[in-house]
């Protein structure tokens, strides 16, 4: 091996180096810490909302005009929905999971106003939702239909019991787990039941630091709109759709349905910004790489050019195709070994200013030297060709005078 | 040691054909100092690259050491040029970017030789061109003949079997190339064979015997005496 004398080549040639050095340290700075931001983002979008969402589409139904009467329609509408062929269940709801909008209560566990509340979103519907949620109910019970009340969105909201998720009973009583069952907590200054835990669910606001804080409250509005959320069997999602659209605007003249959606269209609306900027990141990792794999062959075509007489001496002097081959690859080798080792100290300080500057999650240690050994992968790779044909420079070439 | 028997070497373009060496047979002794001479484009280097292992011959026979190096796989004859020959460049050849030590060092480092025992072997070659106190030094800062002196000192670090030195003298004023020769007449008196390609006739009447080229082929093969080598010196 030759280490030494490359090393003291190469420490003659200085600029050529630092300058490769500093591109393969900016590439793995950005390309380690995109990667990272876009992991993030993919586990963010991978969370379960906690619902069947391939099956499940959702409505409105809006009413007008004085012989309108909403619990009425509401009424047939879900009798109707439920015993469609195909269809599961149906609940009305007030809001639809990772939607972006919805209704937040501050829970306590104390009736006092002056203590830090735990926000929680709140689904206003009735007994059906966690059938037609497909949700898991894993502690105490469901609703029944008795639990119901009603009223006017425009009233003070008054419920007596709420189904939470785990990570809202865990929230707020956290040495219970699903023992919470049975206990109460307050909100506006009324207490509020726990009947029942289920696994997860999850809030309309998926960027939300309580979107798995949510609750079920068996209470529905008796205001001219009503929303539907309809749970299918499988592959009758998209027949339902149109079918039951159709259905439900023709049934009732003095109302209109708006607002159709599948929630996995919803689910795509909601996380295209995070889509598009791993997207956007991704072609940033793609062309600094290679770019940098191109300023690597560069420099390696330019240095084995001009050194072509020195490749034919050291033939002639005795040197295999492959120690010629692996004169160039280690070269390369220390080279990106500087550039990764300076990127490695840019990578972490990096992190640590957007952990810092954007509130994002500290790195996890192994990104470093997974983006070192990856970066000097692609040099070795991206080296390989030129090297290849360094090692066929005939000897004879020692002897020419030009 | 050194035997080619009706080797011929012809090259090829797609409109050209050209006969560099023909029916070119010649014989060369353990402990003799040849130089090769003749006209430029009479086949002198392509003489020295066949014999230096640098070029294959099209036919005829090459044996180098008892062995017939006419089939010998790219491996094979890196590994002979590394064991058998030195070789010494009209230009030197240095690496630029090596220092002195490591100039020396290459060809021991492709034999794969320890490293105590190549520090020794270069330390020694340095100390016999009289270059040892510079051996942190790179080539750009000696002058021509110091640089010809190191590249000797290459050319006997791996202890070869010959010499093959093309125009050694050919980028050095007369002085140096006085010095350079002297050196070569040194190292050929110690016993190492020295086959020598110049187109200054002078210097190839120092030599033991020459051999003139023309049109590829030998035209005069001369056996010279000590005394007019002396005289010529």
């Amino acid at each position: 091996m030759e280490i030494g004398p490359i090393l003291r080549a190469l420490s003659r040639n200085k600029l050529g180096v630092i300058l490769i050095s500093l591109q393969i340290a900016f590439t793995m700075t950005v390309m380690v810490n995109a990667v990272f931001i876009i992991n993030e983002r993919s586990k963010l979008m991978a969370r379960p909302s906690g619902l069947d969402e391939p099956n499940t589409f959702y409505l409105s139904s809006t009413g007008f005009g004085d012989q309108f009467n909403s619990q009425v329609t509401e009424r047939d509408d879900l009798e109707l929905l439920r015993n469609t062929p195909g269809v599961i269940d149906a609940t009305p709801t007030n809001a639809i999971p990772i939607s972006g909008s919805g209704s937040s209560d501050g829970l306590r566990i104390e009736n006092d106003p002056t203590l830090p509340a735990t926000p929680a979103a709140v689904y206003f519907t009735d007994e059906h939702s966690v059938n037609t949620m497909n949700l898991t109910l894993i502690a105490g019970e469901n609703f029944s239909a008795s639990d119901m009340t009603y009223q006017s969105s425009n009233e003070r909201r008054y419920y007596r019991k709420a189904i939470v998720t785990l990570a809202l009973a865990e929230k707020l009583f956290p040495e219970e787990g699903l023992a919470a069952v049975g206990k109460s907590f307050y909100r506006d200054q009324a207490p509020v039941q726990i009947v029942g835990i289920v696994e997860r669910l999850q809030a309309p606001w998926p960027n939300s630091f309580f979107v798995e804080q949510a609750m079920l409250v068996p209470l529905n509005f008796t205001d001219a709109t009503s929303t539907y959320l309809i749970r299918t069997e499988p592959g009758q999602r998209d027949r339902l759709m149109v079918e039951i659209e159709e259905t439900l605007a023709g049934n009732n003249p003095d109302r209109i349905i708006r607002g159709l959606k599948s929630l996995q269209e919803t689910r795509e609306e909601s996380y295209r910004l995070d889509s598009s900027m791993a997207t956007i990141l991704l072609v940033v990792i793609v062309t600094l790489v290679f770019i940098t794999s191109m300023g690597i062959v560069g420099l390696a075509v330019f240095g084995i050019n001009r050194r072509r007489k020195q490749i034919g001496t050291r033939r002639a002097l005795g040197a295999t195709q492959l120690q010629i081959l692996r004169y160039f690859m280690l070269e390369n080798f220390f080279v990106s070994g500087v550039g990764v080792s300076i990127g490695a100290v840019l990578t972490i300080a990096f992190s640590i200013a957007l952990s810092s500057l954007f509130e994002m999650p500290t790195m996890d240690w192994y990104y470093t030297p997974i983006g070192m050994l990856l970066l000097i992968a692609i040099g070795q790779i991206a080296v390989l060709g030129p090297s290849a044909r360094a090692a066929q420079i005939q000897p004879a070439i020692a002897t020419r005078s030009i | 040691m050194l035997e080619m028997k009706n080797v011929r070497k012809v090259f090829r373009t797609d409109m050209v054909e050209t006969c560099a060496l023909d029916e070119f047979s010649l014989t060369v002794d353990q402990g003799e100092f040849v130089t090769i001479t003749g006209p430029s484009g009479c086949g002198k280097t392509t003489f020295l690259n066949i014999a230096g292992l640098l070029e294959t011959h099209t036919s005829g026979q090459y044996l180098l050491d008892g062995v017939d190096v006419s089939q010998l796989r790219d491996y094979a004859r890196a590994k002979l040029r590394n064991q058998k020959i030195g070789f010494i460049f009209q230009s030197f050849n240095l690496m630029p970017d090596l220092n002195l030590f490591d100039n020396i060092d290459v060809p021991l480092r492709y034999r794969g030789m320890k490293s105590a025992e190549r520090k020794e072997r270069v330390d020694k070659a340095l100390d016999s061109v009289g270059l040892f106190a510079r051996k942190k030094h790179v080539p750009a800062q000696l002058s021509g003949g110091q640089q010809q002196r190191v590249a000797i000192a290459r050319a006997l670090v791996g202890e070869p079997l010959f010499l093959l030195a093309d125009e050694p003298t050919g980028n050095l004023d007369s002085n140096t190339a006085k010095g350079v020769m002297a050196l070569l007449e040194e190292i050929n008196d110690s016993g190492t064979t020295i086959i020598m390609v110049t187109h200054d006739q002078s210097l190839a009447e120092q030599s033991k015997r020459n051999i003139h080229i023309l049109d590829g082929r030998i035209s005069n093969n001369t056996e010279q005496t000590q005394q007019k080598a002396a005289a010529a010196a």
